[in-house]
Order: C-alpha cells, then structure tokens, then sequence
C-alpha cells in the first residue's frame, strides 16, 4: 500500500519544483507493548511493560506518555532523568525533533536506545491506521498535531483490543499546547501539561527543577521591561532594503551592560549599550541591529562594571554610568540597538547557584562562570544543596518582563572549590570533548604489546643505529620528537624525527574521526586530555628512550653556516639512545669532559642551531613574550604548592629552531605539490590600529617604536631597553604580544601565495609538522607528506580544498579553545595557590581604565584590576592617566600591590589587589604587625609532572587576550 | 490511414452518408465520437490529463518553471508545447518518424494559443519585467487512432485546466536580482483561468460537405482536411455563470492538411460548421471538468484506470 507525498522547494537558481514522493503504509508495524494481545510480538520486541507503575498522583491507573514535539525539545533535561518510564515517541516527534536541533535528537536517540529507560518509537507515519494526510489549508504542525493525536487514540483502541476493562495500560499524551489539548479532550485522550504532570510525580525529587521555563519571550507585554524583538519576517525585510544588519552579538567582559556586534562588509563593529540597547542578547547570538542615527553615537565606555550582588527583582535600573560621555570625542564608533534575534547561540553555562534571601524561596539567580553571560533566573527547591556546588544550567527564554533570563538545573558537577569539578568547568566552558575514548575508537587501537611488525622494518630506511635522541621539558610522556647531528661528506647531516602517528591513525577511522574533532590535547595544569588514547601517546608513538619506534625523518644536510644544501623526508625506523630533559641536554653540552657520540651531537646541534637563530632574526622575526608560570604541584594531593616563571635554557630553542626548520622545509614540500590543498599556517601581519595605544604608551617612557614591518618593529623593540628596570623590555614584548593576530591554519587553496605570510615568524610559509602526537593539524601534514614522497597512499578527501578549509576551521577553533582552557586553568590554580596567603609583590600597570588600574604582577604572571576610588582620583582621557593631587598614574609604572584571595564570599572566589606603594592615605593597604601575618610555609620543590611541552613555536603565537 | 484499404463501393456509401449529414456509424457530421477523460495523472505535473478518443491516446503533462519575461512584453508569462510522438503508437513514428507530425501539432498549438484572446498570459506574471512563469506543455501521443489535432487540444486543455501553480511572493531586491518566498503548503497554489484556451476542430472535407472526427474509413476518402482553432467560452468552466450570453467563438487559427484544395464557400461553411462543433465539444469538456472537481473537492484525487 502506499500514497505519495507533495511538497514544493526553491532551488538556488530560483526555481519552485514539485517534488513527489512514495510514502509505503504498512500493516505489520508492532506497537511493542506487552499489554497487547494483537501484535505477533517476538519476546525482544516488547520494550513497554504490560503493567506500568503510575509516578504521578494526577492519573490513578497506569499509562503510558505520548510525547509531542515541543515536550521533547523543551524538556529533553527532563526526559534524561530515569524517573519517566514507558513512553511512546512517534516517528512524527522524532522526526520534527531532529529538524529542528540535531544535539536533542541525539540525546533523546540515547535515551531510546537506553532498554532500562522503556522508551519505545513507533513509527506512525509509516502505520496504515496511524498515518494522516495533510488536509489543505492546515500547517504542517496542525497537521503532526493531529497525527500526534490519530496516533494516540489508536494506541488506546489497539490496546483494548481482546483485553478486559481497566486491565490495559491508558495513554497519556503531554502537551503544553492549549489548542491541541482541547482538541485531544475533545477526542477522548487523556492530556495533560508537562509541568502539571511533573510536578505530581511522586519519588523524584528535584525533577521539577528540571522543568524548563519555556515562555514564548514576546507575549508578555504586560510590565515590559524591553522593547518586542520583531518578527521574522519583519527582519528578514529589514535586512533586505538595508535598514537592519546582521551581525553576531560579542558582550563585553568588563561590563554587562555593553557589547559590540560584527556585521559583515562593515570594517568597525557596532557598539551595544544598556539593557535596551542589547535588548535581551546574549553572547555568541546571531541579532538584528539597527544603527542609530549618527548624533547618537556613542563611544566604548572604559569603565568595568559588574552586575549588582544582590537580586535586584524586574526592573531595569538608571544607567547613569553609561551615560555620562562626552559626545564630541574622535573615538565614537557606530552605535546600535538590537532589534530583534535571528538565532540563539545557546549552549548550557556553567556557574553557581546565588539563593534568595528568603528561605523557602524556589526563585534563585545563577551566576554563570563566564563573565560575558547574564545571571539566569532558575526555580529549585534544593538552594541549600545546589548553593555549594557547581551546577550546569541550561537557558530557556527571555521573556520581555524579566530583568533576567530564564533558565532550568541541568546537573550538578561537584562541590566549589574541588578540583575535579573546577576542570570539569573549564573543559564545559571552553567546549573541550573530554568524554572518554568509546569503544569504537579503542578498537582501532593496536596490541598493547605490539613490536614493529617486520615487513614494516623493510619498507622503512633503518636509523636505529643512528645517534638519535630526544630533548624535552621535564615530566613529558608525549615525546613526538627527536634529532640527530654528524659530519657528513659535505658539511653536517641534521636529522629531525617525528613520531609517525599516521602509521596508528589511519584515515576515516573512528579514532581518526574522534582525533578530528578532538584536534589537540589540551593541557591543564594538573590534568591532560589526550587527542589519541593513552597507549598511543604515551607508549607506541612516544620516542621514548631505547626503544624502537617509527618515525617521520627530516634530514637536511647542513653547511658551515646552517644553510640548507639538500632536504629529504622519508619514513624510519629509530631508537633513541636518550630522551633528556632540557636542562640534562645543557650540562651534557657544557660539561667539556663528556666526549660521547651524545653529547658531539648536541653541540653540533646547538651551533648550527645559534646561526639559524640569527639568520631568523636577521630576516625580521619577532621575539615576543608573554608572562608564562609554571606550578609546582603536590604530587599527591595536586595542590598547587608555589609558582616561578618558566627559565629558559640554550637548548630551548635549540630544539626550537630545528622544529621551525622542519615545519618550513615541510610546508615549502607540500604546498608544491598539494597547490590546492595543503594545510599550512599563517600569521596575518596585524592592521596598524592595533598598535595605537601601545605606541602611545610606548612614547610616554620615551620610546618611539617602528612598527611598519616586523623587521623594523623588531630592531626597535630590541632597542628599548632601560638599564635600571630589566623587565622594562618584556613588558613592553608583553604588551606586543597582545596586539598580534592570532595564527591560523588555512588551506593553501583559499589564499593567494602572498597571504600565507608568517608574520611572527618572518617565514614565506609554514605548517605544523613536528607534534602529531598533540595536534592533528600535523597528522593532516604528515599524510599529506607521506603522499607527496610516496609512503603512504594518498586518499580523495586529503585533495578537497572545501573539506580542508572546514577542517581547518574546526582546528583553529579548537585551539584557540584550548588555549583559552589552558589560560583559565592556571587562573584557576592561582586562586587555589593564594587561599590561604597574602603576598606584597612588585606590578606593573598594563593599561589605565576609567575607574581602575589594569595591573601585572610579573612574578606570578597574574593580571587583574586595581579599582581606583573615584573620590580620590581624576581621570585624564586625554593623557590616559589617573590623578591623585601630585601622584600620577600611567601604563608601565611601577607599584606594590598585596595580593589576597577575597574567599568572603564563597561564590565569588576572587583575587584582590591592593595599592601599597605609592602611600596614598585612605587608599593604599596599611601593613598590619607582623604578628597577624600568616606564616609561609615551606614549600618542597617538585617537579610537576605533568606540564605542558613547551611549544616551540607558541611564543610567538600568544595572541592579545581578545577585549572588547 | 495508410494501409487501409477501400473499395470504391465503400468510398461511395461513405460519400453519399456524409451529404446527407448521417454517417456510416450513425454520427451527424459534426458530431464526435465518445471521449474518455481523466485529470491529475501525472502526480509529478502541475497539470495533467489524459484523453482517449476512439483509439487515439493522448496523455498530456503541464511543468512550471519561473523565467524572465521576453523584453517587449513584460507583462506576460510564456506557454510552451512539446510534442512527443511515442513510437508505441505507430511503427512509423520509430526513428524521426514523427518528427514532422510533432512539429506540426506543436507549431498548431502554439499558433491557436498566440492570442491574449485564446489564452492570457498575463495571469502567468509574478514580477513585471523581472520574473514570470513559463509552462511547458508535453504532449505525449501514445497511441494514434485519427483525429490527432482535436485529441490533443482537448487533452491541453484539461491539464491547463487541472494546472495548479504555487503561490509566490516576490519582491525586488538591490541590484534588481529577484528574491521570492514559497507558501510551505502545497495546496496554497492558484488555478488557471482556460476558460478562453482554444479547441482545434479538424474538419475533414469529404465531397462537397465537411465531417468533424472522421474515423479512419472516412479519412481516406477525403483529400484535404481543415482545421481550425476556435476560442472557448469561459461560462463553462466556472460554476458562477456570469459569462455573457452574446459570447462569440473567435477562430484563433486555421491550417489545411492534405493535396487537395477547398473552394471558398465551402471554406466559409467549413468554418460555421467549426465553430458550432467547437462550442458543443467546448461546452462538454467544461461540464466534465467542473464535474470532476467538485466530485473530487481539492483533496487528493484517487485516480482510476490509468497508470494504477
């Protein structure tokens, strides 16, 4: 039997086609209740119970649940919970639901697919009784409506099939559409709303909280708090004859009241300010705007503003702070307001519960960890449980009449202040996967005891007795890396030797995939999530020491002067007569009694590696800085115990400067023989407005920086040196550092030759080659390599431009990610190191604010504000200065702050700098006697095992920490 | 009809039937054989219909497709006919075989439904200038029993009237590219208005006198055939009858067929008898179609018969 299905569509070139297709109805579909006496059920097949448990007090007999649509899209947090049992998803649901959200439809196929859970789905479009067509005149929802019901009141006939009264399971459907319910009641089904059902389940505590808090946003004009967003339709009109712009909506994490949207053709982005001027957007949205009128403008207010502490209830308040700029000022930029929402950007945020301050209230504040994301107004009846833990919410709307959005208790993921769940909150926030592997990509894995098979040794060019050893920090298990030296005929042979994870990793397999989305290993400080599982990246791929492993070999010969006479690439067998850490590799070369085949190649190695050095530096490269620490952590507990910044040893950048050298020859190989495809990385040289604060910075200390090339900007950067203030120089690196552009990867086919220009660098061209154990762009370059030299197969999608672009795009995402992950963890780790301490430590004022000091304390590389009361300073915008009678304030001046962890207030951990020197009374921090101090405890020295490598390259990549 | 072969005693009793307005199958010369009619066939066509007349089979299928206007009339939308002779109707058709006739019917369509009078191409406009719609009529012959003309231009007519176009709103954008929106529901489209949209009339000249539907017998009696495109009336293809009453059939084309040659009072009386043939044919094709949609209501038709 069948029927055919019509619908219309629009084609790209602009043409309406009718697209007819069959549609088979069948007979034999089981309904999969064990209640039925009808169906010729096998025993596997029943997934409903004949005797389902009532849960909820509102319907005495037992049921089963018929979900609709927008239940299970709404809900689904709901759904997750064990608590709902026997419930029937038709085909009609599953089918809207993954329309409209993949991610739920894969949460509820999870849930389906659980057999504990009795989920079953019912394919009603597909059932001879159960089918509808579509009548004219009704919308398709009206019409999944009506099969939602058809499909209902058919499962409560078919049930009663053969079965005596009040013995068969009833059929509940649940729906928050008040039309569809009458027309349900009108029909004989049972209906209810969710929130009534839920709220009436017995047993299940804290399943109301889950409830989402969905209200269509613009249909309480009553107490309207902000103006309606526009319709759809209205915007799509607007954006057509250029009265709207669309733009991605980016809040200020200084400010909650302000925020800037990035339209696309439009070189300055448009300012949001106030609550009407956002109007209900939240970061990462995709918003309408409307441009105000050019006498509005307004410019980017440079104070930092925090949302009050206090739950503030449903009114918007005065935003005098705001307002008080003076129009005629050169840096107003393009103002806006939002007009209305095109797409949420939702994603669940993790935070702390802020309870009521009534007891007993259900109505509680959620304050979220990242800054840039409003408070969200959520219900629970378990405050003083949740007040203490990290918990996950998931947002729901934003009606007109709240101040706040509203959103519902997703999961709690531990205690505040454990470490487990701090990590867990950094890898949420920074979208980090760090499932464990599944068992597909286990699979892929090879033997644990797996030897290098030996028609592998045969097709590989056999180094292992060759002199090769590793130089790593301290600690590493990932060693991807390793490098050999010796006199050849005609000058030195330098061999480079990268782990060869391809051989493991092969393409299209499940632990490729997982490695393609993965993209890297992202290191915290006390923890490590792997891009392949452990066995790979720490056994089979690692170079470890007196092992045999496979390797991709780089080997140039080398002149007198470190320039490059031949380069070849092969695959290889190696055994690494030692993995050193930095500081062995140092006392090896300096210690001139060792005469080792070791240590003769470590010094030919760091020689040749000085040239390469100065001829790169020669050419323009930048020697940036960024304040970088590492933790000394308790190996038991994992506390972190002291901080020191990282020290820097000869052979550092010895190791540095052979990886540079492998990475270009690698990306000059494959971008000649991949013109199309090959993925290389590029440094953008940054636009020269960036650089507008930090010259005049620069020229107050009397420095005149030339910025037009790198190569100038390196010379005078170098030039600037004080005598008496030695960090003087790296601040000012510092600085530059953050006004850089990130690097990215990108595909050799989507940019011309120019741009693949390495600005940080100062190199034509570069990849990543020489870390595939931590980055997959370097597993993607070594397929491509070993393709080019004829190693490996090559396969359709390594020639894809358009495939490599979108993997490109995941990659500098998920790195930029990571980074930022990384960052928040030694954040995190410095609040823990400073819980019980106060410390008086020298800074430095990085950038002067309109009611704060932007300060860096260089010892600990922490930054962070030094609020200035504004009773007793004045600020200066035209010098960029903050004045207190005869003591001036301006960007790189040197202070003593104290530094203490501000833990009275449990929910808002925060690090609290205080002005000591200059003294300025009723300002500056009074040291207390001495006796009030606590004492410092002696700290062991250990080594913490479990750092991140130093990257050879990401001194020059540390990007300026994106501000407003 | 080759191959047919007649006797001239049998050529003579067909002659003297056809003088005497009473034909050897009992039919008035201007009267037509029983027709076999059905709409909406083609599920993948706009429009579709499929007619048989004695053997003759003809199964027509209207596509919509969005073009720009020609320059010179903005206004209006463009029709097209396709004509495609299966070589299942006749072993002759095989090969190019049909070719000649195809061009023949479609070149005849295309001229009978030229005028604003016959079919208005105005309805056919989204966007002045900028957008209208094109139809592509395809005539597919699948079997061919004579009187070729009048079959098809019954069966056009029916798929045109069974045509159903889908909604669209369009609006001009910067840069004077189109943009348009498409109603999600596929019942949201308009009808046509065919009401006008001419019938051919083949008129085949036998003796002095002329036959409509002449079987294939009568053919080879005859030497030259018209025939004649005449315009409908549109009060037979609406329920509300507000047509006026003083209509007149306009005669949108005229074509000849055969070796021979007509004298022109025999031209004139070949025309009158066209169009009253063409207002009887006309005015039972639209009561059928009427009839057929109301019976069917704007549901999903269930279709008997043909390709089920």
């Amino acid at each position: 039997m069948w029927t055919t299905k019509t619908f219309l569509t629009k084609t790209k070139r602009g043409n309406v086609l009718k697209i007819v297709r069959e549609h088979y109805l069948r007979d034999d579909l089981l309904c999969g209740s064990a209640a039925c006496n009808f169906c010729p059920h096998k025993d596997d097949e029943l997934v409903l119970e004949a005797n389902p448990e009532s849960l909820c007090g509102l319907f005495d007999s037992n049921h089963y649940l018929i979900l609709d649509t927008n239940v299970v899209l709404h809900q689904i947090d709901v759904i997750e919970e064990d608590a709902l049992k026997n419930v029937i998803i038709l085909q009609t649901v599953l089918e809207e639901v993954k329309h409209q959200n993949t991610a739920i439809f894969q949460r509820l196929l999870e849930v389906i697919g659980n057999k504990k859970r009795k989920f079953f789905s019912f394919v009603n479009e597909h059932h001879k009784d159960t089918y509808v067509e579509r009548n004219p005149g009704e919308k398709q929802n009206d019409r999944n409506d009506r099969a939602i019901r058809k499909a209902a009141s058919w499962y409560a006939s078919h049930l009663s099939i053969k079965n005596i009264d009040g013995q068969f399971p009833q059929i509940v459907l649940l729906t928050d559409d008040e039309k569809n319910r009458q027309l349900a009641h009108d029909e004989g089904i049972l209906t209810c709303t969710v929130s009534d059902y839920i709220k009436n389940v017995n047993g299940y505590p804290g399943l109301s909280d889950k409830l989402s808090k969905n209200v269509i946003p613009e249909s309480c004009s009553k107490d309207a708090l902000y103006p309606a967003h526009l319709t759809p339709t209205q915007i799509h009109a607007g954006i057509r004859n250029g009265k709207l712009h669309q733009g991605t909506f980016h809040a200020s994490r200084d400010n909650y009241l302000e925020g800037n949207a990035t339209i696309s053709g439009c070189e300055k982005s448009i300012l949001l300010q106030g609550h009407i001027g956002i109007n209900r957007a939240i970061d990462g949205d995709i918003v309408a705007i409307e441009i105000l009128p050019q006498e509005e403008w307004s410019k980017p207010s440079d104070i930092v503003l925090e949302d009050k502490t206090e739950d503030p209830g449903d009114f918007l308040e005065e935003e005098s702070q705001l307002l008080t700029i003076s129009k005629a000022d050169d840096d107003i930029t393009p103002t806006g307001k939002v007009v209305g929402i095109i797409r949420r950007k939702w994603r669940q945020y993790c935070g702390i519960l802020l309870p009521s301050k009534f007891p007993g209230a259900t109505r509680h504040l959620f304050t979220p960890a990242e800054k840039r994301i409003p408070r969200v107004r959520i219900e629970t009846r378990q405050s003083d449980i949740l007040a203490s833990q990290r918990i996950l919410v998931a947002l729901d709307s934003w009606p007109r009449n709240s101040r706040y959005p509203l959103g519902h208790f997703v999961r709690s993921l531990g205690p505040i202040g454990d470490k487990d769940a701090e990590n867990e909150v950094i890898l949420l926030e920074h979208d980090v996967p760090h499932a464990r592997f599944s068992e597909a990509v286990l699979a892929c894995l090879p033997p644990d005891n797996w030897t290098i098979p030996e028609e592998e040794l045969a097709r590989r060019v056999d180094l292992r007795a060759t002199c090769v050893c590793s130089v790593d920090p301290p600690g590493c298990t990932d060693i991807d890396d390793a490098l050999h030296a010796r006199r050849a005929a005609a000058g030195y042979e330098v061999g480079v030797h990268i782990a060869d994870v391809t051989h493991f990793v092969r393409p299209h397999s499940a632990l490729d995939r997982e490695a393609a989305a993965r993209a890297t290993t992202v290191y915290l400080v006390d923890k490590r999530i792997d891009m392949v599982p452990e066995l790979l990246s720490s056994n089979l791929c690692s170079l470890r020491g007196g092992e045999e492993r496979l390797a991709f070999s780089c080997i140039w010969i080398l002149d007198e002067n470190a320039h490059v006479l031949s380069t070849k690439f092969h695959k290889s067998v190696i055994k690494s007569r030692a993995a050193m850490t930095y500081e062995e590799a140092q006392m090896a070369i300096d210690e001139t009694s060792r005469n080792d085949e070791i240590a003769t190649s470590l010094r030919l190695l760091n020689k040749l590696a000085k040239k390469l050095k100065q001829r790169r530096l020669d050419n323009g490269a930048l020697l940036l800085a960024s304040p970088e620490i590492r933790f000394q952590v308790d190996s038991e507990t994992h506390e972190p115990l002291d901080v020191q910044a990282k020290r820097i040893v000869d052979t550092n950048s010895m190791v540095e400067e052979f990886m540079l050298l492998a990475n270009v020859s690698v990306a000059e190989r494959i971008a000649a023989d991949y013109p199309q495809s090959a993925l290389l990385r590029r440094h953008p040289a940054p636009p020269p407005a960036h650089f507008n604060a930090f010259l005049k910075a620069a020229s107050r200390q009397g420095f005149e920086l030339d910025v037009s090339t790198n190569k100038s900007f390196s010379k005078s950067l170098n030039e600037a040196v004080i005598p008496e203030r030695p960090f003087f120089n790296t601040l000012l690196r510092i600085m530059a550092t953050r006004c850089m552009q990130q690097a990215v990867y990108f595909s050799s086919g989507s940019k011309t030759q120019e741009e693949f220009y390495h600005y940080g660098l100062a190199c034509p061209i570069y990849t990543h080659f020489t870390s595939p154990i931590r980055r997959y762009a370097d597993v993607v370059v070594h397929r491509l390599l070993a393709g080019s030299v004829g190693a490996d197969a090559t396969h359709a999608a390594l020639l894809d431009t358009r495939a490599a672009q979108a993997l490109c795009d995941n990659l500098n995402y998920r790195h930029r990610h990571a980074q930022l992950a990384a960052r928040a963890s030694v954040a995190l780790n410095t609040h823990i190191l400073f819980k019980n301490r106060e410390e008086v430590e020298s800074a430095v004022v990085l950038a002067v604010k309109r009611n704060a000091l932007q300060v860096l304390i260089p010892k600990y590389g922490l930054e962070g504000p030094l609020y200035l009361p504004s009773d007793k300073f004045t600020y200066n915008e035209e010098e960029n200065v903050q004045i207190c009678n005869d003591i001036v304030f301006k960007t790189f001046d040197e202070l003593t702050v104290r530094l203490t962890l501000d833990s009275s207030n449990l929910q808002h951990r925060k690090l609290v700098f205080q002005l000591v020197t200059p003294f300025i009374p009723g300002v500056s921090y009074v040291q207390q006697t001495k006796d009030d101090q606590m004492e410092v405890e002696n700290v062991e020295i250990k080594t913490d095992e479990k750092k991140r490598k130093d990257l050879p390259e990401t001194k020059n990549k540390k990007k300026k920490k994106s501000k407003t | 009809m080759a191959g047919l072969l007649l006797s001239s005693t049998e050529k003579m009793y067909i002659l003297h039937g056809v003088q005497d307005d009473y034909r050897s199958d009992g039919r008035s010369n201007i009267d037509y054989r029983p027709m076999e009619l059905e709409t909406d066939v083609v599920s993948h066509a706009s429009g579709s219909a499929r007619l048989r007349l004695a053997n003759t089979d003809i199964l027509v299928g209207v596509k919509t497709e969005i073009d720009e206007p020609k320059p010179n009339n903005p206004g209006l939308g463009k029709i097209e006919f396709f004509v495609d002779c299966s070589a299942n109707a006749t072993p002759e058709f095989e090969g190019r075989g049909g070719e000649q006739l195809a061009n023949m019917i479609s070149n005849l369509m295309q001229r009978a439904y030229h005028s604003s009078q016959a079919f208005d191409l105005k309805q056919l406009c989204i966007l002045e200038g900028k957008q209208c719609w094109k139809l592509y009529v395809d005539i597919l012959i699948l079997e061919c029993g004579g009187n070729l003309c009048d079959a098809v231009s019954l069966a056009v007519k029916a798929a045109l009237f069974n045509t159903r176009i889908p909604f669209v709103k369009a609006a001009l954008m910067d840069g004077g590219s189109v943009d348009f929106q498409l109603s999600d529901d596929p019942y949201d489209c308009k009808l046509l208005e065919v009401g006008n949209a001419p019938l051919l009339v083949t008129l085949c000249k036998i003796g002095n006198k002329c036959v409509v539907d002449p079987s294939a017998e009568e053919e080879s009696c005859s030497v030259i055939s018209l025939i004649v495109g005449i315009t409908g009336n549109p009060k037979y293809y609406s329920k509300e009858s507000k047509a006026s009453l003083n209509f007149e059939c306009k005669c949108s084309t005229i074509g000849m067929n055969g070796p021979g040659s007509v004298a022109p009072e025999t031209f004139k009386a070949a025309i009158t008898q066209g169009i009253i043939a063409a207002k009887c044919l006309d005015e039972a094709l639209g009561r059928t179609l009427l009839r057929e949609r109301q019976e069917c209501g704007s549901y999903k038709k269930n279709s008997y018969g043909f390709l089920k």
